[in-house]
């Protein structure tokens, strides 16, 4: 390799075969240097097994894991630079909270005359100076979650590893977390694994955002992009709310796509990764809060596509409205809408008339199988 | 909870009948221990405790009691690194044959020990190693090994399995792990299984009485041998300190580790 500085990790056509089954298919990323990536998928996807490849706890059926540019293949996970903070943590319970953070330290020889004053400034790091002395189980689970963020950087390693540690806390502290991560991260600039299905922590707090499923990746992005341009539907389902439109495409450009939906054709924006083809089945998808919704007499300007619907369901959720729109010149398709309130107070009420549309950009257009 | 007359008094009624029976024959013979009167018998006749100052004084009895002690010792010295390992060895790893070891190890516990302590006798014949102490401690190992792998595979079992993964991330190698991590955190059922392997080992009876000969007899044995000769209340009060003892035991055993880690055993 000519790179000047090897990616902190990378990935290279890694799989993970437990007997008949593939946990993991064909994975290849790069991460570079103290970016936080989030490795985005349902259980089962194939993410925790990915993070456990990396940590040593597992040896790729095939490729290669590279830390620093060097393959690990042949380094066991105890000798690796490597902090991870669990899915239950696994704190040790017969140590305190300040034991449990040297235990790294001891192991890995650290000068014994430096360890306390390192196991305090890691305590005061994660906001937990004044608890040394507390065994774990006298720990809220937010203070145990710190401790063991502290456990995992103590010995300042090359890569902290995050096995969905957030998953079991409530959506508050859950999302005070995400920001104390994201703020540690930011202060240490230690590069960082976190791996989730939380979409929304997956946005929050990554630089890079990968997106399993049953073992492959299927897009490998920047959140926003991750966000605004999904490589397939199964990526802009995962994400956000999405309606599913299906269609048959009629004609097809360098930068966009028309396909005919019902009774109608629309427009709409395709990744031009895949070839696409006249007459094939396609997908359209759609976020909902991409759709603009009003009453039948208002006017809304500045749209490309505009419907008739009625309205089946509406849902208040306090800072926005869902609503369900039966649209019949789409073929009786039902559309998932979300509103946000900004100054009209008035509810749309089921059974009302509306019409609805959007921007032909916010369309994305995928062939129908992949 | 909202019951009806008739179903309170059932259910203390039930609740007593259990307790008294399971208490009698204990407060019997503490009863009989602190007779005034020569020949042993309850409701005791006055009160008095010369038969605690007579045991004081016999020789025998006592040296019993030091010999169920060192059978004790050795049994828990012989069974807690034996069973330990085999206890986290069940729970924690893929043990080839797990089922298999398991019905196994739980063996002598199903076979009845008149079957066992036969058994034993025979084999430790032919070793010509009776009429040693040290082999009556292996042999109540050997027999009450079961509760020993149940009081430590209950404690692993509930631990988090990451825990050893942690340690890995933490820098430590496979023995560090063990010592540092495995060990420390089934600590709770080490313990509860070595008391359990003492106070089981120093009641033993059968098995003592077919390994023993007259020079080396455990306590229970003594006081057997003494009931077929002639029952004197001091029997009674030496029965009420092996009670005692026992009982320490358990109250230890509740201060360490708290008992509802051995009543959750599985």
């Amino acid at each position: 390799m000519t790179e000047i500085q090897a990616a902190a990790v990378s990935a290279i056509n890694v799989e993970m075969t437990f007997g008949t089954f593939k946990a993991v298919k064909d994975a290849s990323f790069e991460l570079q240097n103290g970016k936080f990536l989030t490795i985005l998928g349902p259980s089962g996807s194939g993410k925790t097994t990915l993070l456990r490849l990396i940590a040593g706890f597992l040896t790729p059926s095939s490729g290669e894991i590279l830390i620093n540019g060097r393959s690990v293949r042949a380094v066991a996970a105890n000798k690796r630079s490597i902090g991870m903070v669990f899915q239950k943590l696994a704190l040790f319970p017969h140590m305190t909270a300040a034991e449990n953070v040297a235990f790294p330290l001891k192991m890995r020889r650290f000068d014994a005359r430096t360890i306390p004053d390192r196991v305090a400034q890691y305590l005061k790091l994660v906001r937990l100076d004044g608890f040394e002395n507390r065994r774990i189980h006298e720990l809220s689970g937010g203070q145990q979650q710190r401790v063991a963020i502290a456990r995992a950087l103590v010995f300042e390693p090359d890569l902290l590893l995050l096995d969905e540690p957030l998953a079991a806390l409530d959506r508050k502290l859950r999302e005070e977390m995400q920001l104390e991560f994201r703020r540690i991260q930011k202060e240490l600039g230690v590069t960082t694994i976190n791996v989730t299905h939380d979409q929304r922590e997956a946005l929050v707090v990554s630089d890079q955002v990968i997106v399993m499923n049953d073992g492959e990746i299927q897009q490998n992005a920047a959140p926003t992009q991750m966000y605004r341009m999904p490589s397939n539907p199964f990526v802009a389902n995962f994400i956000g709310v999405t309606n599913d439109l299906s269609g048959i495409l009629t004609r097809v450009t360098s930068a966009d796509a028309t396909a005919r939906f019902g009774n109608v054709e629309l427009m709409g924006v395709h990744g031009g990764a895949v070839a696409l083809e006249d007459g094939t089945p396609i997908k359209g998808a759609i976020r909902a809060e991409q759709i603009r919704i009003a009453s039948a007499e208002q006017s809304m300007a500045g749209l490309d596509a505009d419907f008739r619907g009625t309205v089946l369901d509406a849902i208040f959720e306090g800072e926005r409205h869902v609503y369900e729109v039966e649209v019949p010149e789409l073929g009786g398709e039902t559309l998932k809408i979300i509103h946000h309130d900004r100054n009209d107070q008035s509810a749309l009420e089921p059974g009302a008339l509306v019409h609805i549309g959007w921007k032909n950009r916010d369309l994305q257009i995928f062939p129908a199988k992949q | 909870m909202n019951r009806s007359p008739t179903q309170t008094i059932v259910f203390w009624s039930v609740a007593i009948l259990c307790v008294v029976a399971l208490s009698a024959p204990t407060l019997v013979v503490l009863g009989a221990s602190f007779t005034a009167g020569n020949i042993i018998d309850f409701p005791p006749d006055g009160f008095s405790l010369k038969w605690y100052v007579a045991i004081l004084g016999e020789r025998d009895l006592q040296q019993a009691f030091l010999r169920s002690v060192i059978v004790a010792c050795i049994c828990v010295a012989v069974s807690v690194p034996t069973g330990t390992l085999a206890g986290i060895a069940l729970s924690k790893y893929q043990v080839k044959w797990a089922g298999a070891l398991q019905i196994y190890l739980l063996l002598p516990f199903t076979v009845p020990l008149i079957g066992s302590g036969i058994g034993l006798m025979l084999l430790f014949g032919e070793l010509r190693i009776l009429g040693s102490l040290w082999p009556i401690g292996i042999a109540t190992a050997v027999i009450n090994l079961p509760f020993m792998i149940w009081a430590v595979s209950s404690s692993a079992a509930s631990l988090d399995p990451d825990l050893e993964l942690a340690a890995q991330s933490c820098g430590a190698g496979p023995l560090q792990t063990f010592f540092n991590v495995t060990l420390p955190a089934v600590t709770p059922g080490v313990i509860t299984g070595a008391l359990l392997m003492f106070i089981l080992s120093l009641n033993e009876f059968l098995v003592s009485l077919l390994l023993v000969d007259a020079r080396i007899v455990t306590l229970p044995v003594q006081i057997y041998n003494s009931i077929r000769a002639i029952i004197t209340p001091d029997l009674a009060a030496v029965s009420v300190v092996f009670i005692a003892v026992a009982a320490l035991a358990i109250i230890i055993l509740d201060r360490i580790v708290g008992l509802e880690v051995f009543l959750k055993s599985k």
